[in-house]
């Protein structure tokens, strides 16, 4: 979006904020407003808290930001006496506190509405103040990037469809040999198949093994499947920018993309986030029910070894393996057990940290932060709670669903020095396959 | 007089059920469906939401805060009892027999303690002072006040006219500031029940 400068454009662009800040909250967003009673209780259910008491840091307060401009705006109370209900204008210079409280203090992960003394959901109230400073061209300028990027080249790390398709070829090649099969491939654009996977971008760039991984469990289970050339991206930043017109075209294009292959199920990679928004809300922005199943590839893979179709040793992965719950897979996606269910199955010593399943804590690196680097010394602090629970286990492998939360982890493990190796459970899985 | 006091009390009942049913109408015609497919119950999802989820086996808040929790507790059960009494007042004024006017007092006694505890706390912590706005000091404090005539009444130590005009006084204002909790903490639990619910998030699995 432009640079916003003269006084004028920057009244233009706090009217739209107002206008879209009044369009989220109105309706379903109202109740949670006016349930919140700021008790103050909702701290210690906050990892950013956790590492920074303070009360800007309070999700109670990081809510009360946003709720402020829209009972200025958008009530009676709040429009006649702003004093008695703390209500403020949303004037172009309430911008810098509205988006640090909504992008560099919250991740939006979820947990505060679960222990809310009154059941308010704080990250729904916070993504309205998201969706205000998207109207208003205040995205953080590299969530932004990732959304053009999504945008103009189909997926957030602009690779090309010859990368994707290299990568794809060498993979498939380093997998005939490991599995000694040479009818191993990494199927392209192949109309008819049953199933669209849909991967993160990671996966070409950085981690080739969890794509490896899927294809040869993919192999084993005899799936008929492909990638899309064209659009094969699992996440959607859209979701994370509070621009849901870009992911509603984000959703739409995938879906299409599904559509013109011809296939039967749309299977999304390991990707919190992405699940989230594919699962969940991509058929609310399209405002209409998608016309095919989609899962996540963990329920998938549940599937193939409780049916048999693939056969795992648990002796395989014989160090102690705990598992890190994705806030947007577990707690937004409703995807707790087929994870467990994988790793109980094919690793020896299998823990859980605590809390867990919809009561974990966020490792830090949700919500685009791990994309905003203004906010990184805040995002690594957060991770304190995370780095203390993975250490209480004395697992030395930590399994996780999602790239974004696995960057985050890596960087954990370096500054809590925890001595873990971070996987995905697609990579645990493959590691047990009886081949 | 005192069929006025009654009048101008069911006025102002009248006011605030009428205007908590108009916002409660408002946000809920801006309800979005749900387009996605569910993966679980949204009925199940609402049941927990509203029971065991409030409880300090699920509840962090609550667990972590005994002291907070259990003002709020005694303080709701207070409010809910001086409501009761002040209904009753606008339907006929009545001595209570001396066990339910100990009863009542004892309770309303509790409830005072516990809103004062809670107001304490938003006065004298940082935190609390921080999050607050006007609002959040004039509503415990018009419910203290609350409390107190309502206990004072149930004791029989006033006459039923300043009970009933404070009462019309608190319902009056009810709708306007947080005291619509009341309305909107159970409404937030249904809608986010509801919805993770449907995505089988609630009930937990464990």
């Amino acid at each position: 979006m432009a640079d916003v400068k003269t006084p004028a454009e920057l009244e233009v662009a706090a009217e739209a904020a107002r206008a879209a800040l009044g369009r989220a909250l109105r309706g379903l967003g109202a109740f949670h407003i006016d349930a919140c009673v700021k008790c103050g209780l909702c701290g210690e259910s906050c990892h950013i808290w956790r590492a920074d008491p303070v009360p800007a840091n309070l999700p109670g307060a990081k809510a009360a930001v946003v709720v402020r401009h829209f009972r200025r705006h958008h009530t009676v109370v709040g429009r006649l006496a702003p004093f008695l209900v703390g209500a403020r204008a949303l004037t172009p210079a309430a911008f810098d506190e509205l988006v640090d409280a909504v992008y560099g203090r919250c991740t939006g992960c979820g947990r505060c509405g679960l222990n809310c003394s009154v059941g308010a959901d704080i990250a729904a109230l916070i993504r309205a103040g998201r969706i205000a400073a998207a109207a208003a061209g205040r995205v953080p300028p590299n969530i932004q990037v990732v959304v053009d990027n999504q945008l103009q080249t189909g997926n957030q790390m602009a690779v090309t469809a010859e990368e994707l398709k290299q990568t794809s070829s060498w993979i498939a090649e380093d997998l005939k040999i490991e599995l000694g099969a040479a009818d191993v491939t990494i199927p392209v654009d192949e109309p008819g198949r049953r199933v669209l996977y849909l991967i993160n971008p990671r996966e070409v760039k950085f981690f080739p093994l969890s794509l490896m991984a899927a294809a040869g469990l993919f192999h084993a289970a005899g799936e008929s499947w492909t990638l899309s050339s064209r659009f094969f991206d699992v996440t959607n930043y859209g979701l994370f920018a509070g621009d849901d017109a870009a992911a509603a075209r984000i959703t739409l294009q995938a879906m299409e993309e599904a559509a013109r292959l011809g296939v039967a199920e749309v299977i999304l990679s390991e990707c919190g986030h992405g699940f989230r928004s594919f699962r969940w809300e991509g058929p609310n922005w399209l405002g209409r029910p998608y016309d095919l199943p989609i899962r996540s590839v963990l329920e998938l893979l549940w599937e193939y070894i409780a049916s048999g179709r693939v056969k795992v040793d648990p002796a395989k992965n014989a160090e102690r393996v705990t598992l890190h719950d994705p806030c947007n897979l577990v707690r937004w996606g409703g995807v707790s057990e087929p994870q467990r269910r994988i790793l109980r199955a094919c690793c020896a010593d299998f823990v859980e940290m605590t809390p867990n399943r919809e009561q974990n804590f966020c490792c830090g690196g949700g919500g685009g932060m791990l994309s905003t680097s203004e906010y990184g010394e805040r995002r690594i602090a957060s991770g304190q709670t995370k780095a203390e629970q993975i250490r209480a286990t004395g697992a030395k492998i930590v399994a996780t669903p999602c790239h974004n939360c696995a960057d985050q982890l890596l960087e954990l493990n370096k500054k809590y020095k925890l001595g873990v190796e971070i996987m995905s459970v697609g990579e645990l899985a493959y590691n047990a396959l009886v081949k | 007089m005192y069929a006025t006091l009654r009048i101008i009390a069911a006025a102002a009942l009248a006011w605030a059920a009428a205007l908590l049913l108009a916002q409660l109408l408002r946000a809920w015609a801006g309800g979005r469906k749900d387009y996605a497919q569910a993966a679980g119950s949204g009925g199940r999802g609402i049941v927990y939401n509203l029971t065991a989820a409030m409880s300090p086996a699920h509840k962090e808040a609550a667990r972590n805060h005994p002291l907070g929790f259990g003002a709020g507790v005694i303080l709701h059960a207070g409010v809910a009892v001086a409501v009761l009494e002040w209904l009753a007042l606008i339907a006929r004024p009545f001595a209570y027999p001396r066990i339910l006017a100990i009863t009542l007092t004892v309770v309303l006694a509790l409830a005072l303690a516990g809103s004062l505890f809670l107001l304490g706390n938003r006065i004298l912590r940082s935190r609390m002072r921080a999050l607050s706005s006007f609002d959040d000091y004039f509503s415990p404090a018009m419910t203290f006040a609350f409390l107190a005539l309502a206990a004072a009444y149930a004791f029989g130590k006033i006459t039923p006219p300043p009970f009933l005009v404070y009462g019309a006084v608190f319902f009056f204002y009810l709708p306007l500031g947080k005291l619509k909790h009341v309305l909107f903490c159970p409404v937030s639990r249904i809608d986010l029940g509801r919805r993770l619910g449907r995505r089988g998030t609630f009930p937990p699995a464990r």
